[in-house]
């Protein structure tokens, strides 16, 4: 595809651009800035809103907002550089803009990286002409219990009310009354609850929106911005962790146009602070009588850790939470496998990598023609940002078909004579997406995209959404310590529990149940303290060195933003190999290196990059298309469709600010099956079956398929199977 | 110019029929234009249109054969025509007496400009207060729907809900379109990416009203009519201190002083002419000294401002020229959307300032202040609806500097409460419904 | 809940190509029902229909002056105060009402029965002064007519 190249002359100097580029781009391409506000390319056309981008552009009487055209051929454009017009236009805007705005910058948490200072800064007038009294209203208001909005501040710029309705495309932040008296609202001052809220105090351009997290914590000249990765969910979003005297005080988004186009879901931007929960473990831990606990030092701790280990004669089961870096998977990996032969662990869920063959960047779904996402869990619950390509894929144009359950259409599809399958075989830019819990979804819709011949088209790829954030790197991590086999050991003598998330899912629970001993690493007395023999601090993804593979099959870096408060993993995986005549380096950069002669083809540490490139698709072993599927719901059940809430976990569990975002107990219904038992939105209804049942409240949603019930894990109880949904 | 038989095109028989009735209006040769133009090729009528020379009347005047001819064609998507009947506009109301008296020549209208054009949809945009035009029209509209006219085209009165920018052409489409009537930027125009993204004509009442007539006579007998560049009647709303207020169709050309003396009537009370409004508030005001200019598109930018809306404000002595300046500004303040900074931020301002001034707490360095601030206003906004505040206010401080200027050095209003505005309460100061503002 | 009130906004949806654009009519559907002005609840009942949000429907109301967003009098008395009007006395005829019905413009009366407003051109400036009687035109009224006019009011 060739683009056509135009010429523009922009304050007298010549660009070539392709055309249709914005002009704001090309002044830029030219080493020129014309002043935005309103102007955002991420919020859909431009609206030319704030007047801030007044330009003289030749064959035109007016001055023009040039954020709203694009680069024609011959094209005669003078910014205020060296237009007198040009310039007296941007002062007048900037004049308005300051009007009615209260300067309050000494006490603006923007103050200092505020779009709205440096522009009057270049271009605004040197004082003011008002003399008469200022717009004054209310404030600051929350938008929830993570947003503030000062309403005096706002410049009616739009841009988050247009992320809302365009972008999120939740509704719910808005506009209202108009002219002069038009402000920022929700509705009837209810909080904004959607997924991706947060984002609308980086875009907007001046101090109104503004994070209740991080008010009156930092002046920009004291913050450093360490480059990181999120941790919290398989996309590994790319961010920046700001940090004031060595904490971590807010997330911002780093753009990277492959993965996240520079959103953030709320839990990566405001579930930090359960660095700085009161439960934080900075001790090792020893079990005194059945449920007491004492501290005890490192080196009684490393003592004792190789006493159990020793102990347990090689019968030992590892539980790992998905979120250990790739680094630490291998060096735990090496010390338990090739130290003490145990080479059983477990994962909360299974891998594969039969996906490398079909490899894509997330941003292929917003250029693909037509989408099929398997599975009846909500995307934005298991990969936020996937669902933000998604809706951006709508809105290009793409078709979006949910399959419903996944492996029953997984085989659906992969059989000839159905239509879907066909659109998708035909198509030249498919996209398969298994949201769906289920590890082994990898396999199968690698033998589906097989089966539809994706393999030949580089614009047609596939996505699993996994459960954990790094499941793949680690298993990859684990596979690659040592060659040796051995089948899980009848009885457990020792359960290694590594990680949080381990150590908070019941089935990892359950095998304690049947240990001899147990150690856990963990952040939070409240997950380990109880049950496990010895307690080992963990620490968080922000805490780190380190790589994670995220749902794309992308190797990106995390940087430790903040100093642990206790030694981290692998300084002391590193000291208690030693015991057990292992080498394992104590840095991250050390481990990462020997793994990499192994698994990632040598990639040096310092090339896995700012923002990382994802690799080639490869040859990868064939999938498997999934078995038979399960009975058909007896007349009148529904299957019951259980998920993982996004708002859930450890971390989240220990943010006040998060806890409005959490599911309420509520069961989606299909209008259909709703109307079918007479059902109306908002009422109590009763979910389960014979043994076990409960009340929720019913929630009617017209994008769920027939036939389901949805309800988050937290509120299903032990639920599975089929249910029925009654009126009490 | 001397006063010449009246034409009527738009207000044709309504004086001696009840035209609202279709079978009066059948009577007075109604609807033959429509069958006719049914056989004629769609192209043919946009040429007759083209030679008629008939301009906008919705206020900017634009050619309406040449705003045809910019349709998009195959698209692939369907072809509108929205009418702008939100007549919003102060000073205006002739529109309003088209719709209630001659409803069925703009429902002619309509079915011969969607011939023209290949639309199937048309879109009534009428404003929310008109709630016996929606009846009138909605009768007429059944009647025509019932004896089968049609023809397989929709049309649909949208009812407005009070937002004079909503007069706005892409104001009116994104009001249509169920958003907040914000204007959008241009390009691109209605006529290729309008209603719902598709192309769209967008034409005012009178306009569309004149269709028939022009399909009719020819474009030829049209264009005769009137002045070069104004081809044509008009029906002129006249108001303000003139003894016979009303609307009155006249071809273009006919001189302010005729539309005021000989047809108004005069300025009543033995009062003395001090100024004229004469396209709607939205333009330059005259004095007394500048009537004998004839009301068409060039006499009115010759004389420095505008034909507009074809509503004609007459202003006698008794008026404070600084109390209109702020009843105008407040008008537009409360009717700015609040989508683009001059406007929202500046019309705000100049209520501020020209409140001062009246209550006499501002010196010269506000007068000079306030013509700033228009002038930054000026040409800077995202819609017309800025420039319409900054224009008028600007000329009335220009040519009536020496009221504005004896304001600041009486240090009070110099007609002392006797001016014919006195004390007016605009609705902006009314606000009761959503409280915002909360004093500092 | 409004009986059928859905069905009757989705029959307005039913002339558009896209049923968004329906919302105008609906909150004046709404309004109606309401008793002449839009409640929270309308805008959850607006916004179900359509499949908007709440907190769209209210974005739109509270653009429009003819959206009540706060309780109204039983009746509706508007006058215009838009310069054709002012210059022919509307001030008197404004104050007339606030005399005899003892508000302010934008304030309802303490029985509830009528709310005053002012307005902007109401289109009939030739006519002037225009005042609004629940959406009926009186033109032109007078001082003198004002006590007849709430007389009519308050009787029928
Ligand atoms: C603030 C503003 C208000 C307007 N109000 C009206 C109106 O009430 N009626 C109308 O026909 N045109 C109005 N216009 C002009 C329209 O934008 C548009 O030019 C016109 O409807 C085109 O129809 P015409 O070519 O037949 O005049 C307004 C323009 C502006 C900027
Ligand atoms: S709050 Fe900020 S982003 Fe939203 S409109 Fe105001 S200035 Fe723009
Ligand atoms: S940046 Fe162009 S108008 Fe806002």
């Amino acid at each position: 595809m060739s683009v056509e190249l135009v010429t523009v002359v922009i304050d007298d100097r010549e660009v070539q651009v392709a055309k249709g580029t914005g002009i704001v781009e090309t002044a830029l391409s030219a080493g020129i800035e014309i002043p935005v506000f309103c102007y955002e390319p991420r919020l859909g056309p431009a609206v030319g809103a704030c007047r801030m981008c007044l330009c003289e552009v030749e064959g035109m009487p007016k001055l023009q907002a040039v954020c709203t055209m694009t680069a024609q051929d011959g094209m005669v454009v003078r910014t205020a550089q060296t237009s007198a017009k040009a310039a007296e236009g941007q002062d007048a805007t900037l004049e308005f803009i300051l009007v009615n705005h209260p300067l309050d910058c000494p006490v603006c948490d923007k103050g200092g990286e505020c779009p709205l200072q440096d522009l009057t800064f270049r271009w605004g007038p040197g004082n003011t002409r008002m003399e008469f009294e200022k717009r004054t209203v209310e404030k600051p208001i929350p938008v929830s219990p993570a947003i503030a909005l000062d309403r005096e501040r706002c410049i009616l710029c739009y841009r988050c009310t247009r992320f809302s309705e365009s972008v999120a495309e939740d509704g719910q932040l808005v506009a209202v009354n108009r002219g002069a008296s038009s402000v920022i609202a929700t509705f009837e001052d209810q909080p904004y609850r959607a997924p991706f809220s947060g984002n609308v105090i980086e875009l907007c351009p001046v101090g109104a929106l503004t994070s209740t997290q991080y008010r009156f914590l930092g002046r920009p000249w004291e913050i450093q911005n360490v480059p990181t990765v999120c941790g919290l969910c398989p996309v590994g979003c790319n961010t920046h962790a700001t940090m004031r005297e060595g904490k971590v005080r807010r997330m911002l988004s780093r753009n990277h146009p492959e993965v996240d186009e520079g959103w953030l879901c709320d839990k990566g931007r405001f579930a930090f602070t359960h660095l700085y929960a009161r439960d934080r473990i900075t001790d090792p831990l020893r079990r005194v009588r059945q449920r007491g606990f004492e501290e005890l030092s490192w080196d009684d701790a490393l003592d004792e850790a190789e006493r159990l280990l020793r102990d347990a004669q090689g019968r030992i089961v590892t539980a790992l939470s998905g979120s250990e870096t790739v680094e630490q998977a291998y060096a735990l990996g090496k010390l338990l496998r090739r130290g003490l032969g145990a080479h059983t662990a477990v994962l909360p869920e299974e891998t594969s990598s039969a996906l490398d063959a079909f490899r894509l960047p997330l941003s292929a779904i917003r250029d693909a023609e037509l989408v099929a996402v398997l599975g009846d869990e909500p995307v934005a619950e298991r990969a936020p940002i996937v669902d933000l390509w998604l809706r951006a894929a709508r809105r290009a144009g793409a078709r979006i078909e949910h399959t419903g359950d996944a492996a029953e259409s997984c085989r659906r599809l992969a059989d000839g004579r159905d239509a879907l399958g066909k659109r998708l075989r035909e198509s030249e830019r498919a996209i398969l997406i298994w949201s769906a819990e289920e590890g082994s979804g990898g396999s199968h819709l690698a033998a589906l995209a097989s089966k539809l011949g994706f393999g030949g088209k580089p614009g047609s790829g596939a996505f699993h959404l996994p459960a954990t954030p790094n499941g793949r790197g680690i298993a990859d991590a684990w596979a690659a310590c040592c060659d040796d086999e051995a089948d899980s050991p009848e009885e457990i003598g020792l359960l290694v529990v590594s990680g949080d998330e381990a150590a908070a899912d019941p089935n990892v629970r359950a095998l304690a149940e049947r240990a001899e001993r147990v150690i856990v690493t963990s952040m939070f007395q409240g997950l380990a303290v109880g049950w496990a023999d010895l307690v080992l601090p963990g620490t968080s993804y922000l805490e780190r060195d380190g790589t994670y593979v995220n749902l794309e099959g992308r190797l990106q870096r995390l940087r430790r933003a903040a100093i642990p408060p206790a030694p981290d993993e692998l300084a002391w995986i590193s000291k208690l190999a030693e015991r057990f005549e292992v080498e394992v380096p104590p840095y991250a950069a050390a481990v990462f290196a020997e793994l990499s002669e192994l698994i990632y083809d040598g990639l040096p540490f310092g090339e896995v990059g700012e923002r990382a490139e994802l690799r080639t698709r490869s040859e990868a072993p064939g999938g498997e298309l999934p078995g038979e599927f399960a009975p058909a719901a007896a007349n009148g059940e529904l299957r019951l469709v259980r998920y993982r809430p996004l708002f859930s976990g450890p971390a989240v569990e220990r943010v006040p600010e998060l806890q409005f975002q959490r599911p309420s107990p509520e069961v989606e219904l299909a209008p259909q099956d709703a109307e079918a038992r007479g059902i109306r939105n908002g009422e109590a209804v009763t979910v389960g079956h014979a043994e076990a049942a409960f009340e929720l409240r019913a929630r009617i949603n017209a994008s769920l398929r027939t036939g389901i019930a949805r309800i988050a894990n937290e509120h299903a109880g032990d639920l599975g199977g089929f249910v029925e949904v009654t009126k009490p | 110019m001397g006063s010449r038989e009246r034409v009527q095109v738009v207000l044709a028989g309504a004086d001696e029929h009840d035209l609202t009735k279709l079978a009066e209006f059948r009577k007075a040769g109604g609807y033959k234009m429509l069958a006719k133009a049914r056989k004629l090729e769609p192209q043919a009528i946009v040429e007759e249109l083209l030679t008629s020379g008939l301009r906008g009347r919705g206020g900017a005047g634009f050619p309406m054969g040449r705003k045809a001819s910019f349709l998009a064609k195959d698209t692939g998507k369907p072809v509108y025509l929205v009418v702008n009947a939100d007549e919003s506009e102060p000073g205006d109301f002739k529109d309003r007496e088209i719709m209630f008296r001659v409803p069925h020549r703009l429902l002619e209208g309509c079915l011969i400009t969607a011939h023209a054009i290949d639309s199937k949809h048309v879109f009534i945009y009428l404003r929310g207060e008109y709630s016996h035009e929606f009846e009138v029209l909605r009768a007429a509209l059944d009647e025509v729907r019932d004896a089968g006219l049609l023809g397989g085209v929709t049309i649909v009165i949208h009812r407005g809900a009070g937002a004079y920018i909503c007069g706005e052409e892409t104001a009116l489409l994104e009001s249509l379109e169920g958003k907040r009537g914000q204007p959008r930027s241009k390009p691109p125009f209605p006529a290729v990416q309008g209603l719902y993204a598709s192309p769209t004509l967008i034409n005012n009442v009178e306009t569309v009203a004149t269709v028939p007539a022009i399909v009719e006579h020819g474009g030829d007998w049209y264009a005769a009519l009137g002045v070069e560049n104004s081809a044509g009647t008009r029906v002129f709303s006249l108001s303000g201190n003139v003894v016979n207020g009303g609307n009155y169709e006249l071809e273009l050309g006919t001189s302010l002083y005729e539309l005021i003396y000989r047809i108004g009537g005069g300025i009543p009370d033995g009062r003395k002419l001090k100024a004229v409004i004469p396209g709607g508030s939205s333009v330059p005001v005259l004095t007394a000294g500048e009537i004998q200019y004839p009301l068409d598109f060039d006499s009115m930018a010759e004389a420095g401002t505008m034909l507009g809306s074809g509503a004609v404000i007459v202003i006698d002595d008794r008026c404070c020229m600084v109390q209109l300046g702020l009843r105008v500004a407040q008008f537009y303040q409360h009717e700015s959307c609040g989508k683009c900074t001059p406007c929202r931020e500046g019309t705000r301002w100049m209520v501020q300032i020209l409140r001062a001034i009246e209550d006499g707490r501002a010196d010269h360095r506000d007068l000079d202040l306030l013509l700033d601030v228009c002038d930054r206003i000026l040409g800077k906004c995202l819609c017309p609806l800025g420039d319409a505040a900054a224009m008028p206010v600007a000329s009335y401080v220009t040519k009536f500097a020496d009221e504005y200027r004896q304001h600041v050095e009486e240090g009070g209003c110099p007609f002392g409460g006797q001016s014919s505005l006195e004390g007016v309460f605009a609705p902006v100061d009314q606000h009761a419904e959503v409280p915002v503002e909360v004093p500092a | 809940m409004m009986e059928g009130f859905a069905e009757r906004v989705q029959e307005l949806a039913m002339q558009y190509p896209d049923p968004r654009s329906a919302i105008m009519p609906a909150l004046h559907l709404a309004q109606v029902e309401n008793g002449g002005w839009l409640s929270p609840e309308s805008f959850e009942e607006v916004g179900a229909a359509l499949g908007l949000t709440p907190a769209y429907c209210q974005a739109i109301a509270s653009f429009y002056d003819m959206y009540h967003l706060a309780p109204t009098g039983k009746h509706l008395v508007e006058v215009c105060t838009n310069i054709s009007c002012a210059l022919v006395g509307a001030q008197r005829v404004l104050e007339a009402f606030q005399q005899e019905l003892g508000v302010r413009p934008g304030e309802t009366t303490e029985d509830g029965e009528v709310t005053l407003r002012t307005m902007e051109c109401a289109g009939g400036c030739g006519w002037a002064p225009v005042v609004v009687v629940d959406h009926r035109y009186r033109e032109p009224t007078t001082p003198e007519d004002v006590p007849a006019v709430l007389r009519e009011l308050r009787g029928g």
